[in-house]
């Protein structure tokens, strides 16, 4: 094993052989999401570490494909960037309380990625615009409650089937 | 009876909007762009694969052909030195940060091959993490701790996700 530890994100499937991508971890280790293919769609699944049941999300089905999530200290907070329509959208669930935040970009940008900082007061956003990527910051201080360690424990919730 | 709350009307509004299939935004005003480090980020040129922890934000920047890690203090508006992590024949392809900015992964391409190292700024070593099995990481996320990284690999013909403690 060496210097570093290694452990499985645990199961979805039975053989746990699907394709998985775009991994992002909880402050406090104990989320896990990452985007998985499922159907044809590519869709954020959030898990529970270590052990791997599967979390329910609210509103990202029905607006895959899904990429570039990522968490907040306790999982609160789940940002992604989805589908509506022909527009790639960045999003952001509070799982404490089921509300949506939807993040508005400058008309012509198109998001590629996104990092949430763990305490969910800021938010890092690539954009493609006339083909050039770049990076841009927005604060969310006063929309979002911060997410510390020793915060609000947000419990996993209902497994998906 | 009580008349609803405005928290209540809101609730309702999003449950409405979300079984619609709406993604309408439920939550007050816009996010605020951070104008001052969003020019600063636009001086450096081109900037992909964000990766914000803390006070710090750790972005691939690309100017004149050659891409390398930049480490932005957000709360200085200023670029910090990682002396030792960039190097001219290497391309960055990942890079994620602690909510310290002590510690940085990196995936990149050097001579040929596709690697993940742990960069320690204030011993400025980079350590190189062998992927177990042999696959080939493409992205890298730290959490927020620094104690883990997730990491994208690519393992016979399939996407998979190692996490990996640090010591």
């Amino acid at each position: 094993m060496g210097l570093f530890g290694r452990r499985s994100v645990g199961p979805l499937g039975p053989l746990g052989a699907e394709d998985r991508q775009d991994p992002a971890i909880s402050g406090n280790g104990r989320f896990l999401a990452s985007v998985l293919e499922q159907g044809g769609k590519a869709m954020v699944v959030l898990q529970e570490q270590p052990g791997g049941q599967t979390v329910a999300l609210r509103h990202l089905r029905g607006h895959e494909p899904h990429s570039s999530p990522s968490l907040s200290w306790n999982g609160r907070y789940v940002a992604a960037l989805v589908q509506q329509g022909p527009e790639r959208v960045a999003i952001l669930e509070d799982r404490a309380t089921g509300k949506l935040l939807r993040l508005p970009l400058p008309n012509g940008s198109q998001p590629a990625r996104l990092s949430l900082a763990p305490d969910g007061q800021r938010i890092a956003i690539e954009v493609i615009e006339g083909g050039q990527s770049r990076v841009q910051l927005f604060d969310l201080t006063g929309q979002l409650e911060p997410d510390l360690p020793g915060g609000l424990a947000v419990q996993g919730g209902p497994s998906v089937p | 009876m009580r008349a609803p709350s405005a928290t209540t009307k809101l609730g309702l509004a999003c449950a409405i909007a979300a079984s619609a299939g709406l993604l309408s935004g439920c939550m007050g005003a816009m996010p605020t762009p951070m104008a001052a480090l969003n020019r600063q980020l636009a001086m450096a040129g081109t900037n992909r694969g964000p990766s914000l922890s803390g006070r710090w934000l750790a972005v691939i920047t690309g100017r004149g052909g050659r891409d390398q890690v930049l480490l932005l203090d957000v709360a200085r508006n200023a670029p910090v030195p990682v002396p030792g992590l960039n190097r001219g024949d290497a391309k960055p392809i990942s890079v994620g940060v602690d909510t310290s900015g002590e510690r940085l992964a990196l995936v990149r391409q050097l001579e040929g091959r596709t690697e993940l190292v742990l960069y320690r700024r204030s011993l400025m070593s980079l350590q190189p993490i062998p992927m177990q099995p042999a696959g080939v990481p493409s992205l890298v996320t730290m959490r927020a701790d620094g104690k883990e990284l997730a990491v994208q690999v690519s393992r016979d013909g399939l996407w998979q996700i190692d996490l990996i403690s640090l010591p």
